[in-house]
């Protein structure tokens, strides 16, 4: 026990104190009868720079050079103690000897030794009584993606990641254990860089990011090689020191920083290619066109319209183009560099880096997304190693440009046989009037611009041996404007539109944010057997945001489109200011006994400026409690090398509501006799306060064998409750709800396990397994009033969230042709609000990842394969069979004469009322939604390392990565991991990189 | 030794140190509850300055127009009552090949659950608590001067009358909302009919006390005092007060300098004309009215409504109103015909016509019905008369009361056309089973008020029960 406080501690705040306390005290009689010894560490590599060398029982120390060497005084009789993370501690009598050759060898058990990041404190693996994911640069290091929350998908258990759409910039969403709010916008965790909160919220709105999906979110700007480790807090123990912003979990990103030792330079360049996963399949010219004369036919139509291009002639029935190949088809090349000069002393220590990556798109034309990134780290201890500084600056800008519109849809949707793209001139062809080209697109853009600077300054003293004053500085500063423009080259030139009718949409956001954080952390060791850890701290942030939104028209030339001055027309949208001011005061206590027994206390009150006086304030806390029964004498020696149970339960909340919800406000609203007209902008009720989200979790972490076998099962339960939604209220009184706390009850349950093997191991092969899988369920367990509010479509008592309400399909009449539905009141009637009671989840059943990691010498291999069960909107089903309209080839199987049992109805040309009734409400049926589960080699990575005999210490990697290579599906809409089927899926990527050290 | 004393110095100070920091953090406690104010955003007015000046508190008071011109019952829209109670009478046919719910109206089968119904109760008690909070923000001003605040009480009581005579009028009993608290007004019942009028007329007479004869500008697009008369005499003659509904009509017309009848039907329906008592003015530069986008198709089939060919039949033949009003469209097989009294739908250099909500024209016919009623025959005649003339057509044959009040309500129908008046003459003079069920199959008797919102009901039960029928 005294071996492993002494002598693992040292990367924890507990044995500083210590130390320091005998520094102190007994220092003038160590220096007695000393003499220099000096020596080198080693490790299998070489020389080991950074390791803790101490003379035992005193406070005489120091850490060893980048070349692994250091100079100490002992007498002796001194013992000392060669100390560093990850490889286990060596003792040695100092005897006669003066130059000592150490070697440490890797620490097999690593978990006592792995500290996790809780955010405001550290703590062992071991010792955690929460439930805390965590991912290192190591699994970063090899993906070839631009997002940080890219990065995280398959592997960890409890977060489900999807990206929002395959075009580079494009955002992630992400849910850590389920959906917790009623409101789509309220489910974002909290993230927190280097103790820097960073706010999540969209800075773009949908129409000025018209290529996207979703609105611009401003957590592309971390860049992933930064990034040291990424720790996802999901319990209230883990979560209930964040109170108010911990409800949907915490992400805290951690970024590298410099270590002792040789200056070292690294340069990393990775150059790689990326195509669209997966295609639907379409029609090919032959099939369509029967389809299409089938269609006619059907309808009675003997002689083909005027506007049939594809079928009466007009266009060449011959040509056959793949669209979705032709528009989505491209391969984007990605280039990334990234070059860090680190290093310094034991006091000093530094990381400078700087990034640059580059990716094009696989639309035709010429667009990318760049990215550019300087970063620098700071570590300084004073002398007498009381006073210790962090600073960490980083600032990142991006610059993407893209096609207006995303082509995916209309890549499917297009005839096969219509016509080619250029004319013979080289000119867009529109062929008479009748083809709108799809390259009438790139003639306006989506220009994006963002830069973002994120900082933080860490001071900590010790104040007495075991009591040390710490404080968080951080200050971040993002600016991000945006703009979607349509040109009138988008249109046809034989309509002679000219410049007076080109649009631009624009929108700027910026947002600044300081935080200040003082703590103090105090640690008491009594007898030998209980320690305890105080940490108690508080919270000063402040954020201003500001948004304006301009829509543009009438220019008098197209080249001046995205000079506001050039327009005639300008409206304002949007005109926003907004401040968010938030405080609070927050604690820990952990006591732990003999090292076996554990409770973790942790509590915060808080109070944040969303709220109406009275109700800024709120408390919550959480209780978390460990038993590690491996270090029970009786399962001593068994092959049970740990063993922990751990349970905890607390209260979180959310406050995510968006600023000034409760102030007796007028805004801007409606023009009338030239006047801006105020209008009462809510109901007033300023006594609404916090979402509350009460989390349970139990776990069972188990090693087996060395830790060879590693086991962890948690079950958890969250419910939460006082949704922030508008409380339904009747129209009388003036408004269709209030902003109020509504007594409706979200669970989200489920079960998380992740096993690690080490399936062998020696000197020149190793192997290794990572596991992991998640069962989620999620229930409105209650919901006032549902029936009489405007969510009555949108949810149901009992069911999920993310639920669709749909009708009941029943198949194609083998008579009639037409789909039929089932009538569920009986009325004769197809109707939405009575027939439409098919209950359709899409949320995961359940998700997970394998990882396998191998290593052979001076090669590595490791792949990821991750998995989803779930159901999704089949994105292939689109537009009404038979129009002018590209059709999946599941369409080959349909009626065609009485008699007929086939998948789908009767074409149409778009005259039959019947039919396009029974087509609409197909795709509201639960007909639409198929099995999207899916299995993906989501990551792939070959390493060689040049051996270092070649290159006289330093280093030089050569890896192979890829992303998304292989997919196995039963989904016919292209890619199934998303929600959005109308945007380009996923892309797969495969690089190669070298990477040098110096 | 030095080193020792010197550690041993600085140990104290650190123990005070401590205490200082305890004691600050002891302090910061006390300074949080400010921390976490937050200044009004510069896009939002805290409400009680809104009335702190005439200027922001007129905002106020035009927005609600704006929201009447937009949203809601009295909307131009094809979501307003001028299209949507013309299709569930018999003015308008619809065509639209939307889904059947749009229909509805056109086919008298509405539900409870059907979207205007719902649009149409919500917005109208939303127009409603913008006038409820300008009265209790207005009341309690110190700033605003006594002129001030009768010219903005004035108004508002006139629209809070308004916007409840129409509501009361489609839906039959609701409920009569005076204040914003929305406690009360969550389980607030209904009241009778015959209440409402009688709240509605006291909201009149205060109004009539606080407006002015001159209007605020010389557009004419805020009310002023012959406005609110103007809805008197129509509320009187609805409730069939009919001395009363013909004085307020005498109080209007007999204004001479301020309204003249014209008979160019080439200016009639422009903005400038000085038979409108109140019109409400486009949103943009240059914009005209909503119900031109409405009514106005240029080729068949409609896209949306076209006149009904049994309104467009009743006609006499040389009426003006008949070649100027109604304009027909033909494919060359089909022929419909849409309103045609706003013809811009489009911007043009200026504002040409705006939407006109009360005309001098409904005072002579209601001034003539409600002679008529009490047997003042001959100036009865007179007032129906004039309108005739002005339609180019000989004096009507009308002699005795019944045939002078019906004559009137035909001139009405063929006056007043396409501005939400016809269903509610049907209603108030019992003739909707009389004339509906011969070009309406899917009316009935129930169908005389619309259902309450469904959804309205499930939030309150105290507006239990339901509207009969439905």
């Amino acid at each position: 026990m005294n071996k492993y406080l002494l002598f693992r501690g040292w990367a924890s705040y507990v044995l500083p104190s210590l130390l320091y306390f005998l520094v102190l005290f007994c220092v003038p009689n160590s220096f007695a009868q000393s003499v220099p010894v000096s020596g080198t560490v080693y490790d299998a590599q070489g020389a080991l720079p950074g390791v803790n060398v101490s003379v035992k029982n005193t406070t005489t120390a120091t850490f060893t050079d980048g070349n692994g060497a250091f100079q100490i005084s002992a007498t002796p009789e001194d013992t000392l103690v060669f100390s560093s993370v990850g490889y286990v501690t060596v003792t040695t009598q100092v005897g006669l000897q003066t130059t000592l050759k150490i070697i440490m060898q890797p620490d097999e058990t690593t978990l006592e030794e792995v500290l996790v990041n809780a955010g405001y404190y550290k703590v062992k693996d071991k010792e955690r009584t929460g439930s805390i994911a965590k991912i290192t640069a190591k699994d970063i290091e090899n993906q070839p993606v631009t997002n940080v929350l890219g990065t995280m998908q398959g592997r960890m258990a409890g977060v489900n990641i999807t990206q929002s759409s395959g075009i580079a910039g494009s955002g992630f969403d992400i849910k850590i254990r389920g959906q917790n709010s009623l409101r789509t916008d309220g489910n974002a965790p909290l993230y927190i860089i280097d103790g820097v909160p960073y706010a999540a919220e969209a800075i773009g709105v949908g129409y000025t990011a018209t290529v996207m999906p979703v609105p611009t979110s401003p957590l592309s700007n971390f860049n992933p090689a930064d990034i040291e480790s990424i720790e996802i807090l999901k319990d209230a123990d883990a979560t209930a020191i964040y109170g108010s912003r911990g409800a949907n979990g915490v992400v805290l990103l951690t970024t590298k920083k410099g270590a002792a030792g040789k200056t070292k330079f690294s340069l990393n360049m990775q150059r790689g290619l990326a195509k669209v996963t997966r295609f639907a399949d379409f029609m090919s010219t032959e099939q369509y066109l029967e389809m299409r004369r089938e269609a006619f036919a059907n309808d009675g139509v003997i002689t083909y319209p005027a506007n049939a291009y594809d079928v009466n002639g007009t266009w060449d029935q011959n040509r056959n183009t793949n669209w979705q190949k032709t528009l989505t088809g491209g391969t984007a090349q990605i280039t990334n560099i990234q070059t860090a000069l680190s290093g310094g002393s034991a006091l000093t220590q530094f990381l400078i880096s700087g990034n640059y990556s580059k990716e094009t798109t696989v639309f035709p034309g010429d667009f990318n997304y760049q990215k550019g990134n300087v970063r620098v780290n700071l570590n300084h201890t004073s002398d007498n190693k009381r006073f210790k500084t962090t600073f960490a600056a980083g600032y990142t800008a991006q610059d993407n440009n893209q096609p207006a519109k995303d082509y995916t849809t209309e890549s499917k949707m297009l005839a096969p046989n219509a016509p080619a793209l250029y004319n013979e001139e080289g000119n867009l062809n529109w062929e008479n009037s009748t083809f709108n080209n799809p390259l009438r697109i790139l003639e306006g853009d989506f220009l994006a611009k963002t830069s973002d600077l994120v900082s933080n300054l860490g001071l900590s003293y010790e104040l007495l041996p075991n009591l040390v004053v710490k404080s968080n500085f951080g200050f971040t500063d993002l600016r991000h404007q945006e703009s979607s423009s349509q040109p009138s080259t988008i249109y046809d030139p034989a309509w002679q539109v000219g410049p007076q009718y080109s649009l631009i949409s624009q929108g700027n956001t910026t947002r600044q944010s300081w935080i200040f954080e003082p703590q103090l952390n105090y640690t008491q060791k009594f007898a030998n057997d209980l320690s305890l850890d105080v940490l108690i701290g508080g919270t000063f942030q402040s954020q201003n945001g500001n948004q304006q939104v301009y829509r543009a028209s009438g220019f008098t030339s197209n080249a001046l489109i995205n000079n506001l001055a050039a327009a005639s027309n300008i409206m304002v949208d949007i005109d926003d200011q907004s401040e968010y001011k938030y405080q609070a005061f927050f604690g820990r206590a952990n006591l732990n006994w003999k090292n076996k027994y554990i409770l973790n206390l942790t509590g915060r009150r808080d109070g944040s400026s969303r709220f109406g006086p009275g109700k800024q304030f709120a408390n919550f806390g959480a209780v978390g409690a460990a038993w590690l029964f491996a270090e029970e004498t009786y399962l001593a020696n068994s092959i049970i090398s740990f063993g922990k149970l751990r349970a905890s339960y607390g209260i979180t909340g959310s406050d995510q509501i968006g600023n000034y919800q409760f102030l007796d406000t007028y805004s801007t609203g409606g023009n009338y006799e030239g006047i801006i007209g105020l209008l009462p902008t809510r109901l007033l009720n300023n006594n609404f306060a916090w979402e509350t989200n009460r989390k349970f979790e139990i776990a069972l972490e188990m090693g087996f064998l060395k830790d060879k076998i590693f086991l962890t099962l948690a079950s958890f339960n969250n419910k939460s409750s006082n949704q922030l939604v508008g409380k339904p209220l009747p129209g009388t009184t003036g408004f269709t709800s209030i902003q109020a706390n509504l007594n409706a009850i979200v669970q989200n349950s489920g079960i998380e396990t992740t096993l690690r093997t080490i399936n062998i191991e020696n000197k020149n092969f190793s192997w290794s397994t990572n596991f992991n899988a998640t069962v989620l369920e999620n229930k409105l367990l209650a919901f006032p009033d549902l029936v009489a509010s405007t969510y009555r479509n949108q949810f149901a008592i009992g069911s999920p969230l993310n639920i669709i309400k749909m009708y009941h399909f029943e198949g194609v009449n083998p008579e009639t042709g037409l789909y039929q539905f089932k009538d569920v009141n009986g009325d004769g009637k197809i109707t939405a609000d009575a027939d439409k009671t098919a209950l359709v989840d899409l949320n995961p059943k359940f998700y997970g990842g394998l990882q396998n990691q191998i290593s052979f010498k001076n090669w590595q291999f490791e792949f990821l394969f991750q998995f989803v069960k779930q159901k999704q909107i089949n994105a292939a089903a689109i537009g009404i069979p038979g129009t002018m309209s590209n059709q999946s080839t599941e369409l080959l199987d349909r009626w065609q004469k009485p008699g007929d049992q086939a998948i789908h109805q009767r074409l149409t040309s778009g005259l039959d009322a019947a039919a396009i009734s029974a087509q609409t409400n197909y795709y509201s049926s639960n007909a639409n939604v198929t099995d999207a589960s899916f299995i993906r080699l989501k990551n792939i990575a070959l390493s060689y390392n040049l051996p270092k005999n070649w290159l006289r210490g330093n280093s030089c990697k050569i890896t192979f990565e890829g992303q998304n290579l292989l997919l196995f599906t039963p989904y016919k809409g292209a890619d199934p991991e998303f929600m959005n089927v109308n945007s380009l899926p996923p892309l797969k990527i495969i690089t190669a990189r070298i990477q040098l050290i110096f | 030794m030095k080193s020792k004393i010197k550690l041993q110095k600085s140990f104290r100070s650190k123990a005070n140190t401590v205490k200082v920091l305890l004691l600050s953090l002891f302090f910061l406690n006390g300074a949080c509850a400010d921390f976490v104010e937050v200044e009004v955003p510069t896009n939002q007015l805290s409400a009680p300055l809104i009335f702190e000046n005439n200027t922001t508190a007129t905002a106020a008071l035009v927005a609600i127009y704006a929201k009447i011109r937009d949203n809601g019952m009295l909307t131009g829209n094809p979501t307003g009552m001028q299209a949507k109670l013309g299709e569930y009478a018999d003015e308008l046919t619809f065509y639209g090949t939307g889904a059947q719910i749009e229909a509805s109206f056109y086919n008298n089968i509405l539900l409870p659950n059907n979207q205007v119904v719902q649009t149409w109760w919500n917005s109208t008690y939303n127009q409603i608590y913008a006038t409820n909070a300008l009265l209790e923000g207005v009341e309690k001003s110190k700033a605003l001067t006594a002129v001030e605040k009768n010219q903005l009480e004035g108004e508002v009581l006139f629209i809070r009358a308004f916007l409840h005579f129409n509501l009361t009028n489609t839906y039959g009993a609701i409920p009569y909302i005076t204040s914003t608290n929305y406690r009360t007004n969550t389980v607030i019942g209904k009241t009778p009919t015959k209440e409402i009028y009688e709240k509605i007329e006291d909201d009149l007479i205060l109004s009539e006390a606080l407006l002015r004869d001159e209007y605020t500008s010389t557009e004419r697009t805020r009310p002023n005092k012959a406005t609110m008369q103007a809805l008197l005499a129509r509320v009187y003659l609805y409730g069939g007060k009919w001395a009363m509904a013909a004085n307020s009509a005498s109080a209007v017309l007999n204004k001479e300098s301020l309204y003249q009848d014209e008979s160019d039907f080439n200016t009639l329906f422009l903005k400038e004309n000085k038979s409108h008592i109140w019109q409400l003015k486009p949103a943009n530069q240059g914009g005209n009215t909503l119900e031109a986008s409405t009514f106005v198709f240029l080729q068949g089939p409609p896209p949306g409504v076209a006149l009904s060919t049994d309104l467009v039949n009743s006609f006499e033949a040389g009426d003006k109103r008949r070649t100027n009003w109604v304009k027909e469209v033909t494919n060359g097989t089909d022929t419909w015909y849409h309103a045609f009294k706003y013809k811009l739908y489009d911007t043009t250099a200026g504002s040409v016509q705006y939407s006109i909500v009360f005309r001098t024209a409904e005072l002579y016919l209601i001034r003539a019905e409600a002679r008529a009623r009490q047997g003042e025959l001959i100036s009865a005649i007179e007032d129906l008369n004039k309108i005739r003339n002005k339609a180019g057509l000989i004096n009507t044959t009308a002699t005795t009361q019944e045939q002078i009040v019906t004559a009137v309500l035909k001139e009405r129908r063929n006056e007043l056309f396409t501005e939400g008046h016809r269903f509610f003459d049907l209603k108030r003079t019992h003739l909707l089973n009389e004339i509906l069920p011969f070009t309406k199959p899917g009316w009935d008797n129930n169908d005389q008020v619309l259902p309450l919102p469904e959804t309205e009901l499930l939030l309150n039960p105290n507006l239990k029960p339901q509207n009969t029928g439905y």
